[in-house]
């Protein structure tokens, strides 16, 4: 485990859910049913989940500096509306739970401007060595944060739309 | 309409992982797994008639309700890929269904997605049941697709295992 970072952390945002992260649907996201292509919300949460790591100290530097890396492990989207090119998109991501390496993330889309939900991703992160490209220990200092981050987003309610198994059983 | 492929899985998708799939970790980007396995859909729709003339004339669309991503090995830029399809289930308006993805020489799973696709009437972006051209495949493949067990990968809840 490293016991510290090389570098200077950003102020920790403990809001609870994490609300910072903003982007907009570009053109080269649309395919040829004119909406954001299945494959780049998924690039647009990763973003997200980028922003849940940034906050905790694990941004471009960690990488750069050679430290570690950050990996995805499995991921879940429920598709809920059709997003246009240009579109404004608001994140909140949900810390459900973490371990030693691993962080249990719940996102939410939303169109900035109407406002609705647009998708969710469920999603797990985890912590990469960067020397032998396993998996391993967060960082002292990350670890850290995590737990501050815990107390917070532990109380929020499970979304209902986490914990989903996919079947046709569940009419639409 | 292309000739019927009755294997199980459906194996026909091919691809290679493209420079500009690749990312800071250097390997392929979670998104563009993504966009592999879309591809890979793209593929299975053919076969039934639902594939990209299907939209470009106007008659119908495909969107993805739900999709499920098991991470399983990285690939590299340049990589090529086996992406192969089995068909899980199928009602009147939606298929769900596994794609698995192969390192293509290696053989190694490089991971999983599991989908849920709805047809889409084209004038009014609403649902709709599949056209009879295509249920009638839809049904042939599900039953080829019977001789398969469910993968491993399907059905899948996300959680951190509780062991401590």
């Amino acid at each position: 485990m490293l016991d510290s970072l090389p570098y200077e952390l950003p102020d920790l945002v403990t809001r609870a859910p994490l609300d910072t992260h903003r982007s907009t649907v570009l053109p080269e996201w649309v395919d040829w049913n004119g909406h954001m292509n299945v494959a780049f919300y998924v690039t647009a949460f990763d973003q997200a989940s980028g922003a849940f790591m940034r906050n905790l100290g694990l941004g471009r530097r960690y990488v750069d500096g050679k430290l570690g890396m950050t990996f995805v492990l499995e991921t879940h989207v429920t598709y809920d509306r059709e997003m246009k090119g240009g579109a404004p998109m608001r994140f909140a991501t949900q810390l459900l739970d973490r371990d030693a390496k691993k962080v249990h993330l719940f996102h939410e889309m939303f169109h900035a401007e109407q406002g609705h939900l647009a998708a969710t991703n469920e999603t797990i992160v985890m912590n990469i060595d960067y020397a032998t490209r396993r998996s391993g220990p967060w960082p002292r200092p990350v670890a850290e944060r995590l737990e501050t981050l815990w107390a917070e987003h532990r109380l929020l309610p499970k979304p209902a739309k986490a914990g989903r198994v996919m079947s046709l059983s569940k009419k639409t | 309409m292309i000739e019927l492929d009755p294997g199980a899985p459906l194996d026909r998708h091919r691809a290679t992982v493209k420079p500009d799939w690749i990312d800071w970790n250097g390997h392929m980007n979670v998104g563009y797994y993504v966009v592999a396995f879309d591809q890979a859909t793209d593929t299975l729709c053919q076969q039934f008639g639902c594939g990209f003339e299907y939209t470009r004339d106007k008659i119908g669309m495909t969107f993805v309700l739900e999709a499920h991503v098991t991470y399983d090995r990285e690939v590299k830029e340049g990589d090529p890929l086996r992406i192969t399809t089995q068909i899980l289930d199928h009602d009147a308006k939606r298929i769900h269904y596994i794609h698995a993805m192969y390192h293509a020489d290696e053989g190694y799973l490089a991971a999983t997605n599991e989908l849920m696709l709805m047809n889409i009437d084209y004038a009014s972006r609403r649902s709709a049941p599949w056209p009879v051209f295509a249920m009638e495949r839809i049904e042939k493949m599900a039953a080829a697709h019977t001789v398969l067990s469910a993968p491993k990968q399907a059905g899948r809840l996300i959680g951190l295992p509780r062991k401590k």
